[in-house]
């Protein structure tokens, strides 16, 4: 992008001083509720991790960036929860984190200053499928491909870091369909032919498409990766019904995901399991089975009533893996029904913002990527609190930003990245 | 063109604000609506963990005896149990795998939040100041109880004694029991919880009331009852052949006598030898209606109203009696019935105790720590479930079924006291047949009621009836 001179971000500012003094309080709480186990670490960590935050802010008033106020300070609160959740759960891995925030921080950097109006994003569209079906396939290679928990998403080298791939994928697959449906939205959303109320689509502008789609679902399958799998299906949906506004294939699409998971639960015992602990995980041949994480999640949000049970006194810790698979029954339990309404509030709020963004972008492709961004942030949000709340069955998706791990902040940094740059460049185009 | 984008763009946001919506809701059906019902669920580890660091109240049976008490164990406090022949209705209380038995189901009671106490249930949890708890009293007699473990000898199975008046349970054993003291333990919990959990044979469950058994002839009691109340003249004589069948229309289906039987039998002569011919043609004649709402009356296919966990059995698949083969096998206790040892000494007791059904219960008393009754347990609802001069009557026909030479329930017998009695043995599909026990002494003025159920018994009801004696001979002190 050009550089700029730099301008005021009074908004942006504000907000992030509430949450500075939000993360503090919250932080310090744990720490109390915590008494006979403190390291200076535990205070250096979050010191940094603010430091982090209000570096970003003068990197973008630096450049003259005149994007959105609003997303950074949710972005950074929710990161910031994230941070009191690790410490409160898993105070081990509070370093790790904090690396993987730097990296987070870079990688958001970069995308600011990608050149120019984001159009190598979509003339490379295809470029961008490659890297996207390369980086998908990783895992499955060997040396670098790894298995942890039964699933086959990571690559890495042993000891010292893993990735999960399938997080920078969804950016780009987000990216290819934007493009693509950019080019070819008119053919597909205006048939040429209709049996009765059923538009026949063409079948070849929609090829590239469903081929991309189709092989992202066949490797996650491979993968055994349920979350990544739904996430795929439900970008794909979304995209189709934003570029086209028919909601033939959103439908078509929602009956292809019925009939697939009903094959899915028949062929693949991993589905299967998911299926049976969803519909009965307090029964008794699998409460203290496959049951168990489910059942103890459950337990946390009972304990959670209107107000919880305060930051550092319930007892999230029983639920195996809660810190990136259950972090929101564990949020809930301590700052109970009001806290975890605040929370999903925000993302709300955030999604929201990045519908504006979409609505206001100058371009269809810079609409459509706005918009599957923000998606994807609402999707993962409704699909993992839905899996702790046994609405839907649980699924190993990341709650954005709060989730420990890596690959899902660095990626879900790079997205708040993008849905600036966007909103960036319409503030320069209406100037 | 980017005008309709923006409808869409408009309509998702819509959709995805709704989902949002609904998860809300969700969420707040687990943290409000069913909170009450997981705070209280025995597999919580909340509550157990709430008082790790104090003791529990202690679990004592009517002679004082501890069964189970608090012991300090480094920084926290573990449990200790005495008696594992009570495994299943003490129960355990582990950090890790929950709570079980009286364990779970006084919970509150026992870590100092008794449901009478309101004070003190506010205290814990506004304040987080607990009660002290006080200790909970069980009903089992511990000479019954001894008797019955005695009696079952190391066998599959169950015994289950009660006060037919009261309701109050003296003896309560189930084999194969477990042994609490290593579920408890940090060391060796996991382990033992995965081999009890493996074992096909279910330790953990409490047969008296969990184990469900077709009740084989026991359920003629019910059958004569019905047919009593329904006009049925016990004195008159019915034509029994082996084998029998109502009419062609059942096919290759016969109902078997078990002695080959061919002549007449009463009613008395038939509970004597427990000829299933006479109580099916019973059955038939009074029809599976009747059959049917008399089972229900003495609480086949029911959950007891008993203090610990319960099975509810069945009367039949479809919860009805429409065939006529299926109402002859139900008569003489086959069929698709399936009832708990508990159950069908709660039909002895209704008869014993002159037709009235009392509820049955295992804990006695809630005290306070220094001994003063808090609540005391029992006490409900007793229903008139026959006449009492049905209850008379078949009385009469339990002891001749006990007395009479040549009776099968022969070995339930006591010397200088009337026993009513009626073994049964049931066909399964688990190997060979189940052998049953229920019975009352003494006839006139019953103090203690039993059913005693031994799985794949060699030789079914003749091997059930003098463990039934044996424990009814340690109540009556003779």
């Amino acid at each position: 992008m050009m550089r700029s001179r730099p301008v005021a971000r009074l908004h942006e500012l504000q907000l992030l001083v509430w949450v500075a003094a939000l993360s503090i309080t919250g932080y310090l709480a744990v720490v109390a509720a915590a008494s006979g186990r403190f390291a200076w670490l535990e205070l250096v960590v979050p010191a940094v991790a603010l430091a982090i935050f209000g570096l970003l802010h003068i990197f973008l008033v630096s450049i003259g960036f005149r994007g959105d106020q609003l997303l950074l300070p949710l972005a950074v609160g929710l990161t910031a929860i994230g941070f009191i959740l690790v410490e409160r759960l898993a105070p081990g891995l509070l370093l790790q984190q904090l690396s993987w925030l730097v990296i987070a921080a870079g990688a958001f950097c970069v995308t600011i200053l990608i050149p120019r109006d984001l159009s190598a994003l979509s003339r490379y569209k295809y470029t961008w499928a490659l890297v996207g079906l390369l980086l998908l396939i990783s895992p499955l290679l060997p040396v670098v491909g790894r298995e942890i928990n039964g699933a086959r998403i990571w690559v890495g080298i042993r000891g010292i870091a893993q990735f999960e791939p399938w997080e920078l994928v969804k950016i780009a697959l987000v990216i290819f369909f934007a493009a693509y449906l950019e080019e070819h939205r008119e053919m597909l959303s205006t048939p040429p032919r209709r049996i009765g109320p059923i538009p026949v689509p063409p079948l070849p502008y929609l090829l590239p498409i469903v081929g991309m789609w189709l092989v992202a679902m066949l490797v996650m399958v491979f993968e055994k990766d349920l979350g990544a799998t739904l996430l795929f299906f439900g970008i794909f949906l979304a995209m189709l019904y934003l570029a086209t506004g028919e909601p033939f294939y959103v439908v078509v699409g929602l009956l292809l995901l019925v009939g697939g998971g009903f094959v899915a639960y028949h062929a693949f015992n991993h589905v299967a399991a998911r299926v049976d602990v969803w519909l009965a995980p307090f029964s008794s041949d699998l409460r203290f089975d496959t049951g168990y994480q489910l059942t103890q999640g459950l337990f946390s949000l009972a304990n959670a009533g209107l107000f919880g049970a305060g930051l550092g006194n319930g007892m999230p810790e029983r639920i195996p893996v809660v810190w990136s698979d259950f972090v929101f029954d564990a949020f809930t339990e301590e700052v109970g029904f009001v806290g975890a309404l605040a929370l999903l509030a925000l993302y709300l709020v955030f999604v929201y913002r990045g519908m504006l963004i979409a609505l206001r972008a100058p371009t269809t492709f810079l609409q459509l990527l706005a918009a599957g961004l923000s998606f994807i942030i609402a999707f993962q949000t409704l699909v993992i609190v839905g899996g702790n709340a046994k609405l839907i069955p649980l699924t190993g998706i990341t709650l954005p930003f709060v989730a420990y791990g890596g690959s899902s902040l660095v990626t879900n940094f790079m997205l708040v990245g993008l849905l600036l740059r966007v909103s960036d460049i319409t503030a320069r185009v209406r100037r | 063109m980017s005008r309709t984008i923006a409808a869409n763009i408009r309509r998702l946001t819509l959709v995805i604000a709704v989902a949002f919506l609904v998860t809300s809701i969700g969420v707040g059906y687990w943290s409000l609506v069913a909170a009450d019902d997981l705070n209280a669920d025995p597999f919580n580890p909340r509550l157990i963990a709430a008082v790790r660091d104090r003791p529990r109240g202690r679990i004592v049976d009517a002679s004082g005896r501890v069964l189970a008490a608090s012991v300090r164990d480094a920084d926290s406090y573990r449990r200790r149990y005495t008696d594992r022949s009570l495994a299943e209705v003490v129960g355990y209380a582990s950090f890790k795998y929950g709570a079980s038995g009286v364990e779970a189901a006084y919970q509150g009671s026992l870590i100092g939040q008794d449901p009478s106490d309101l004070v003190g249930q506010w205290r814990a949890r506004y304040l987080g100041v607990r009660t002290e708890p006080g200790s909970v009293v069980i009903g089992i007699d511990p000479k019954i109880q001894q008797a019955a473990v005695t009696a079952l000898a190391g066998r599959r199975g169950a015994i289950v004694a009660l006060d037919p008046k009261t309701g109050r349970i003296l003896a309560s054993v189930s084999l194969p029991n477990y042994e609490a003291n290593l579920l408890v333990d940090p060391a060796q919990q996991d382990t033992a919880w995965d081999q009890l959990n493996r074992n096909t044979d279910k330790p953990l469950i409490n047969r008296v009331a969990q184990g469900l058994y077709p009740p084989g002839s026991t359920m003629k009691i019910i059958t004569a009852a019905a047919a009593l109340e329904n006009g049925v003249n016990p004195d008159q004589k019915i034509r029994v052949d082996d084998p029998y069948q109502a009419d062609r229309s059942w096919g290759d289906y016969f109902v078997r006598s078990s002695s080959g039987a061919h002549g007449d039998f009463d009613m008395s002569l038939a509970f004597q030898r427990s000829e299933n011919i006479y109580f099916a043609k019973l059955g038939l004649t009074i029809g599976g209606a009747k059959l049917a709402e008399y089972a229900k009356r003495f609480g086949i296919g029911r959950v007891p109203a008993v203090d610990l966990p319960a099975a509810k059995g069945q009367l039949s698949n479809s919860g009805q009696l429409e065939r006529p083969t299926l109402v002859a096998d139900t008569s003489y206790g086959q069929g698709e019935l399936l009832t708990s040892p508990l159950q069908m000494a709660l039909v002895a007791a209704t008869v014993g105790n002159h037709g009235v059904a009392v509820q049955p219960h295992y804990v006695m008393e809630i005290r306070d720590p220094s001994g003063g009754v808090l609540r005391t347990i029992g006490g409900g609802a007793a229903d008139q479930v026959i006449r009492a001069d049905t209850a008379a009557k078949l009385t009469a026909l339990l002891v001749a079924a006990v007395e009479a030479p040549g009776a099968f329930a022969f070995g339930a017998r006591i010397p200088g006291v009337h026993v009513a009695g009626k073994t049964g043995t049931a066909e399964n599909p688990s190997g060979s047949p189940h052998g049953w026990f229920v019975g009352f002494a003494p006839a006139e003025d019953p103090q203690i009621a039993v059913a005693v159920i031994i799985e794949n018994a060699g030789q079914g009801g003749v091997d059930a009836a003098p463990v039934g004696g044996a424990v009814m001979r340690a109540a009556l002190g003779k």
